[in-house]
């Protein structure tokens, strides 16, 4: 990391300043997938890059597409919402499910229950 | 079972959220207190189900990225936040397997650039690739003399250092569009300084 040419300092600290995740950590999660090899830093640059856009895609999608429950913020049923309504996002929907209280869900279920005996 | 739904522990009740007919559901406890005190809100995240992928990126820098990209008085819950930590690193994992697979199809054994490049467009976020191409112009550029092992070593500290301190001087850049793409926010930096002014325009597609 110590660089003593200042010249490569500012192009380095210019480089960073295109980013603000850590390369070292996308890297890590770009490797925990299966039969990855290597990575070159092209593409690790453009992982991290491509990460923020989606970071600010989705936060403000799910911002405002929100299930209305309130105004002006976001929360998870605003990004499960958004998962499962908006195509570029579907991939989320396993891991964002969308949270019912146990309440609702077992009068859900005797609902159903009643349907079968009503038949 | 009688009114009483106080316990809602899935495993104590039996049940899961497949029974249900459509969508994907789990149970979330009534009681939100006790749904924090599960929740570890360090970077790595404690939650129930453990999976696979449980590496994520720190949740100061993904929080910073959203509260930047909502309107400034917005505000964002903190399981929003976990779970896009989540989210983030299922995108990661997503990419990176259909550039991998394309690597493996054309016999080689380093994804480059246009790996990543290509399995954006394919995987939906066209609209993401040309900013980056404009990025990774930059980058080069930055990065001119830096080539072979001390461009990769600096390459790989990027953004390693990243404290709290440093984000007051950076602003995330990129361009945003909503679901039904009608509008796009494009946040801009100056291209030649690398200042931190951003500027935004705001196109409306009618």
């Amino acid at each position: 990391m110590a660089q003593t040419n200042p010249g490569k300092d500012s192009q380095a600290s210019e480089a960073k300043k295109l980013i603000s995740l850590p390369t070292s950590r996308v890297r890590l999660i770009m490797k925990s997938s299966p039969d990855v090899s290597s990575i070159n830093q092209d593409a690790l640059f453009l992982t991290t890059k491509a990460t923020e856009l989606f970071v600010q895609h989705l936060a403000l999608t799910s911002f405002n597409n929100g299930s209305g429950r309130e105004a002006n913020s976001l929360d998870y049923s605003d990004l499960a919402k958004t998962a499962e309504e908006t195509d570029t996002f579907h991939f989320l929907t396993d891991i964002l499910p969308k949270k019912i209280l146990a309440r609702d869900y077992l009068e859900s279920l005797e609902q159903l229950q009643d349907e079968d005996t009503d038949f | 079972m009688d009114g009483d739904s106080s316990t809602t522990d899935a495993s104590q009740l039996g049940i899961t959220g497949e029974y249900m007919a459509s969508g994907h559901y789990v149970l979330q406890p009534q009681d939100d207190d006790g749904e924090e005190n599960m929740n570890d809100h360090e970077d790595g995240g404690t939650k129930e189900n453990y999976r696979e992928q449980d590496i994520y990126l720190p949740i100061a820098n993904v929080a910073r990225i959203m509260k930047n990209a909502v309107p400034q008085t917005g505000k964002i819950a903190k399981d929003a936040k976990e779970c896009v930590q989540e989210c983030v690193s299922e995108f990661i994992s997503f990419i990176t397997s259909e550039a991998s697979e394309r690597c493996h199809q054309e016999k080689r054994k380093t994804i480059n650039g246009e790996d990543i490049l290509f399995a954006m467009s394919t995987l939906g976020f066209d609209m993401y690739v040309d900013p980056l191409k404009l990025y990774l112009q930059k980058f080069r550029e930055a990065m001119k003399g830096e080539k072979g092992i001390a461009g990769v070593a600096v390459g790989e500290s990027l953004g390693e250092d990243l404290t709290e301190d440093s984000f007051t001087n950076q602003l995330p850049t990129g361009i945003i569009t909503d679901g039904q793409q009608q509008n796009v926010m494009v946040y801009t930096t100056s291209y030649q300084q690398f200042t931190t002014i951003p500027t935004v325009q705001q196109i409306q597609f009618s």
